[in-house]
């Protein structure tokens, strides 16, 4: 206990008057982190995104006007089996019917052409969702080889099929290139901050050769080293958790009116907890771990 | 109380023989005087002490232990019995005076309340108590040696090892750290001075080893003299 703060207070009063030098390992080292979190808040919103669009994408089946509405509603529950359909929804002749009036409410013509017809003109149709879109074909293939394939009329995934792979091969390279990206970029930050911290106690290495000189064991040198790196890594995670969410909370609607409406200060926010966590940890094992593994070179005396 | 045994040091596959069959012995409570031009290889004498250095080959023994079976972990230990002055003071430059002696004393796990009590009674022995709180770059090179001698002293070490104490002092604070090493070895610390200043040897006049090339050339055991 004695040991442990002693080791803290001589990390801390190490750090104060290096200031010059933990100035900079701490400014490199919040730039480190909210890079992260810049590719946390990244992968976010291309998950969104990506997201959004999948769920734009989905498959209709007409029917044949003479087709029962019961074998409709039996193939209904057999895709809705299905492990890769996220939902279905029916329309009815008679719901199609309405809705198509009111979609033309305001067009007398149509209005007018409608009533003169004895029979509703409209095909009952279901919209499947799928969990990817690289689901479609073989949801397609089950209904194709369904016993109620009789009743189907049309299938317009196949007209949509163009557009589905498109959005398909577009998430994957966001998602591929995204994390090679964040994998770089983080590469980069663990070598910068490491070579800044080594450059800090390289500065010091005569201080350390004299700790040893004077009977002090390793540990007796390591540790308020590593007490220091912890400190970089807490004040540099806390700069950047300040600054990350003051920016996001000042930018969010400019951020919404450029994404479409996601709110990354509200994500940032319902994930609090898990965010200031992840910076700190992370700062501090890079801070800590850059210490321990710089200083072990200039221990040999 | 130290030993050398036929101790040879070689560098660079016995290209360059630093110190050649060195038989010594040196008594509890001696002030030695090593003497010898630069490179003769009292340094290397001295580190070999607080096992910095290794011999080639031979024995040196401190205080009845073998320094070739000491262990790793064991050499903080040593170092911890033996108090070192050296020409370049070798002071952490960030922290106060006080903290520098202070430091000596929280390797060996020493208690802040004996630490409060230990430093500033050294500090004042050194005439430095109205500079606990000065940082070294704050002070001369007399004050700075006088310093390296209290955190050397701190410990009650058996034996003090100065290399080239007075080496970068002007004559008024060499002898100022002279007598501080004759009160310290008075009170029976076994004292080894490293230098090659003749002043400095004649004043002390004591056992005197003369080291050349390596290899003891005389030893003088009482009132010697720096005779090259």
């Amino acid at each position: 206990m004695k040991q442990l703060r002693r080791i803290i207070s001589t990390g801390w009063t190490n750090f104060r008057r290096n200031s010059y030098l933990s100035f900079s390992a701490v400014a490199i080292m919040s730039i480190a982190l909210i890079l992260l979190l810049g590719l946390v808040g990244f992968n976010f919103l291309t998950s969104k995104t990506v997201d959004s669009l999948q769920g734009k994408v989905d498959v209709s089946i007409y029917f044949r006007l003479d087709a029962e509405e019961a074998q409709i509603l039996s193939l209904r529950d057999e895709i809705n089996d299905l492990s890769n359909v996220v939902s279905t929804d029916y329309i009815s002749r008679d719901e199609a019917l309405e809705l198509f009036k009111a979609r033309h409410s305001e067009d007398a013509l149509i209005q007018e052409s409608l009533a003169e017809l004895d029979d509703n003109p409209l095909q009952a149709s279901l919209s499947i969702k799928a969990t990817e879109a690289s689901e479609f074909p073989q949801i397609v293939s089950v209904i194709e080889d369904s016993p109620y394939a009789s009743t189907i009329d049309s299938i317009d995934f196949f007209e949509n099929e163009a557009v589905i792979t498109r959005i398909q091969s577009f998430s994957n390279g966001i998602r591929s290139w995204g994390l090679a990206i964040t994998l770089v970029l983080i590469v980069i930050a663990v070598f910068v901050t490491f070579n800044t911290i080594r450059l800090t106690i390289y500065d010091q290495r005569k201080e350390i050769e004299i700790m040893k000189l004077v009977g002090a064991s390793d540990w007796q040198v390591r540790a308020p080293y590593i007490a220091e790196g912890s400190f970089y890594g807490l004040l540099a995670g806390l700069i950047t958790l300040v600054l990350t969410y003051g920016i996001l909370y000042g930018l969010s609607d400019r951020i919404a009116a450029l994404t479409g409406d996601i709110d990354l200060f509200a994500y940032f926010s319902q994930f609090w907890l898990q965010i200031v966590l992840l910076v700190l940890v992370v700062g501090v094992t890079l801070g800590v771990a850059s210490s321990f593994i710089a200083i072990r070179r200039h221990l040999k005396v | 109380m130290i030993e050398f045994k036929q101790v040879t040091k070689t560098y660079d596959d016995e290209d360059y023989i630093a110190l050649n069959d060195i038989n010594l012995e040196i008594k509890k409570g001696e002030f030695v005087s090593l003497v010898g031009p630069s490179g003769a290889g009292k340094s290397t004498l001295m580190r070999m002490l607080t096992k910095e250095s290794l011999p080639t080959f031979g024995q040196v023994i401190v205080d009845g232990v073998d320094l070739a079976d000491l262990d790793k972990s064991d050499i903080p230990m040593l170092r911890r019995k033996i108090g070192m002055v050296f020409q370049d003071f070798k002071l952490l430059s960030n922290k106060t005076a006080f903290e520098n002696v202070a430091f000596a004393l929280e390797v060996s796990g020493v208690g802040e309340e004996e630490i409060a009590e230990d430093v500033p009674q050294l500090l004042s022995i050194v005439g430095l108590a109205d500079k606990a709180n000065h940082f070294p770059s704050q002070m001369s090179g007399g004050e700075r040696q006088r310093l390296a001698i209290a955190r050397a002293l701190i410990h009650r070490p058996k034996i003090i090892l100065a290399d080239e104490p007075t080496g970068n002092l002007d004559l008024v604070n060499s002898y100022d750290v002279l007598k501080l090493l004759w009160k310290i070895n008075e009170l029976g610390t076994t004292i080894i001075l490293a230098t090659h200043d003749r002043e400095i040897v004649n004043t002390v006049g004591r056992r005197v080893i003369t080291i050349e090339k390596g290899a003891i050339v005389r030893d003088q055991q009482g009132a010697g003299r720096y005779i090259i």
